[in-house]
């Protein structure tokens, strides 16, 4: 296990970070999948006519989505019920588990198969599952894989991110009841094929997220790779969608522009292998299919979002795009973030779910580069939202005194150009005497900085100093 | 109050309407892949034969020649004559001597055959629905997937995939086989449903 997963729980942000750091592994773990999903994404875009248009298209549908949200609800719900599926809602994620909870038991449910949902992980079910007493089967090969080594996601498309095959191949080989003998990828993938179809099958409830909920239609609609969702969903009787708000579309054919842009930004294919649309209970008459079906509506912090200016932010299609393509992500990984959701998007969502004084430092770990912006497929001006979360944590006083104090001086200091041009003459020579080789590796009071990074050896004068030299000449 | 009425209480639309028109409007020529609607058996062969679908094909002239074409497919693959057959009539008109056939697939079938409604030049789909004569779970079981699809049911665009009206239970579209890139983002093939897929095209 990386060092830092262990402590993640506990753990400041700055620790966490600290560690992610210094851990290697996870480094080449991270960079092996987020550098081809960043090299695949640039393939399929350049190969789509005009995705910019596309994306203002997609945020188009969602915006209008977003500002009509009561109305397609309703119209979702009544759609639902006509097929047969019961609807439910939860303000909270804590009413959200309890209702699936409630569902489980009245099933009498001893064991769930679950297909990867974040809106799972956000409120918190694997944990209320664990705590009923229900088995839990995570049948995405990398949730099972975390599921076994007892972590949290680390992406939210690829939550197995950080672990190496060697930590994988250790872990089926104390887990598996008939673990791989080859040291391939291919066959610790068979390994878990052979652990997980029996389970899956078994399974009393089959319990999903959706990435898209059709109002026209009533129908649910789940994407997978590996057709882990089907097998998880149709053998049980019971079947249960916990799906966000947000999650809406108008139509089939707007869902069909919105899947464009989820494959390509998440992995850079056209489509995802399967791609289904589940519209209430088994048929009169059909073969297989669950006899019930539920759908759980959760709000847990969207209605609020709505309203404080977050609205961009449930526009999301939980991609991963932003994170791959992310610098800090890059060197730090998922887990750093301390979140359910990592990576740019994350840090916005994170305060939401956790509040900001637990997780301010987010905001403020982003070196605003504005790449995440501008590939994400439905334009969330991501830069912008941590900006606004920086100035509320500002007015709210949650920056730490140093901060205030330090950003006091420098203002009293600024207003004041004669002093301010003097100090900073004296910084820029204290700062070339401890440059070697053009190069800064150690700068006394900002340590943290240099640990990681050099810093080119300043010129010999401030710019202030050279502009007026040579208007003098 | 309950959840329902909570949240949609603070849900009200903050845009005027019409809605419907609204929404409607958004759809106007949508962005999306090129495809030569006069050649859309070969647009969707190529789709088909993409690293990311990975699919085989063969063509048959009628349904008659079907069984042939599966043995055919099943035998180059060193796999016995066994089959999960879904209940569809239009399959009892075949001659299917020398297969076993299945009549419900095992957890563990080799290979199952279905008939897609729709293939979807676009993306090398294949568009499917549940119905008494075509269960959904046999074509995540098998190994190997067989799919018959006739060449006039090939359409340009997945807007083309769905059926208009009422929905079936499930409608999904298969493209591709069962794949994983969750160990070091390395693709595999067979994470949990099937390895192979196979399509047999009917050219009647
Ligand atoms: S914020 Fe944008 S890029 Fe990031 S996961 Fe959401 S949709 Fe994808």
């Amino acid at each position: 296990m990386s060092s830092f997963t262990a402590k993640a729980d506990t753990a400041t942000f700055k620790e966490r970070t600290d560690a992610a750091l210094a851990d290697r592994i996870l480094k080449v773990a991270v960079e092996r999948t987020a550098g081809t999903a960043e090299t695949k994404r640039g393939i399929a875009v350049a190969a789509f006519p005009d995705f910019d248009a596309a994306r203002d298209r997609a945020a188009a549908i969602k915006d209008h989505v977003v500002a009509h949200l009561g109305h397609y609800l309703e119209m979702f719900e009544a759609n639902a019920v006509a097929a047969g599926a019961k609807v439910h809602w939860a303000s909270t994620a804590d009413e959200a588990c309890k209702i699936v909870i409630d569902l489980c038991k009245a099933a009498n449910a001893k064991s769930v198969a679950r297909s990867k949902s974040m809106l799972g992980e956000e409120i918190g079910l694997p944990h209320a599952l664990a705590e009923a007493g229900i088995g839990r089967v995570e049948t995405d090969l990398a949730e099972h894989i975390i599921q076994l080594a007892d972590e949290r996601p680390s992406h939210i498309i690829w939550p197995a991110m950080h672990k190496t095959r060697e930590q994988v191949s250790a872990l089926f080989k104390a887990k598996h009841r008939s673990p791989h003998e080859e040291e391939t990828i291919a066959a610790m993938a068979e390994s878990a094929r052979r652990q997980l179809r029996g389970e899956m099958l078994g399974a009393d409830v089959g319990i999903s997220g959706a990435n898209f909920l059709i109002a026209y239609t009533g129908a649910i609609c789940t994407v997978t790779n590996e057709g882990n969702a089907e097998l998880s969903l149709v053998p049980p009787r019971v079947h249960i969608v916990t799906a966000g708000i947000e999650k809406i579309v108008p139509s089939m054919p707007h869902a069909v522009h919105m899947l464009r842009m989820l494959a390509r930004s998440a992995t850079g294919a056209a489509l995802t292998q399967y791609t289904t649309f589940y519209t209430g209970p088994k048929r009169p008459g059909d073969r297989d299919g669950p006899e019930e079906m539920h759908i759980v509506l959760v709000d847990n912090g969207r209605t609020k979002m709505r309203e404080e200016g977050l609205a961009e932010m449930l526009r999301c299609i939980r991609c991963g795009a932003c994170m791959n393509h992310c610098v800090v992500f890059r060197q730090i990984g998922g887990h750093a973030y301390g979140g359910t959701y990592p990576g740019p998007m994350g840090s916005v969502l994170t305060p939401v779910f956790d509040g900001l004084p637990q997780s301010r430092d987010l905001a403020h770990a982003c070196t605003l580069n504005g790449k995440c912006q501008e590939v994400c497929p439905v334009r969330i001006p991501l830069p912008t939202l941590l900006k606004g979360w920086r100035e509320k944590s500002w007015r709210e006083g949650l920056e730490p005194t140093s901060m205030r104090v330090g950003l006091g001086v420098w203002a009293w200091v600024a207003s004041r150009p004669a002093l301010y041009r003097f100090g900073t003459g004296i910084a820029v020579r204290a700062m070339r005497l401890l440059g070697r080789k053009g190069w800064i590796d150690r700068l006394p009071l900002a340590g943290g900085w240099t640990q990681y990074r050099d810093m080119p050896r300043p010129a010999a004068q401030t710019f202030m100093a050279q502009y007026n030299k040579e208007r003098r000449k | 109050m309950s959840a329902r009425d909570a949240i949609l209480s603070r849900l009200k639309s903050t845009a005027p309407g019409p809605i419907e028109a609204e929404a409607a409007a958004l759809l106007t020529a949508p962005e999306r892949p090129a495809v030569d609607e006069s050649a859309l058996e070969a647009e969707f062969l190529a789709r088909l034969a993409l690293p990311s679908v990975n699919a085989s094909h063969d063509v048959i002239a009628a349904m008659a020649d079907l069984p042939a074409a599966i043995a055919r497919y099943l035998e180059g693959q060193g796999e016995h004559l066994t089959l999960y057959l879904p209940p569809d009539p239009r399959l009892a008109t075949c001659d299917w001597t020398g297969f076993t056939l299945h009549e419900s697939a095992a957890p563990d079938e080799a290979a199952t055959l279905a008939i897609a409604r729709k293939g979807i030049a676009e993306t090398g789909s294949l568009v499917f629905e549940t119905s008494p004569q075509a269960p959904m779970l046999p074509n995540f079981l098998t190994l190997h997937h067989i799919v018959l699809l006739a060449v006039k049911d090939i359409a340009p665009y997945l807007e083309d995939a769905p059926l208009p009206g009422v929905q079936p239970r499930a409608h999904y579209w298969v493209t591709g086989v069962s794949g994983t890139t969750d160990i070091e983002g390395s693709y595999v093939r067979g994470a949990h449903g099937p390895r192979f897929l196979h399509v047999i095209l009917l050219r009647d």
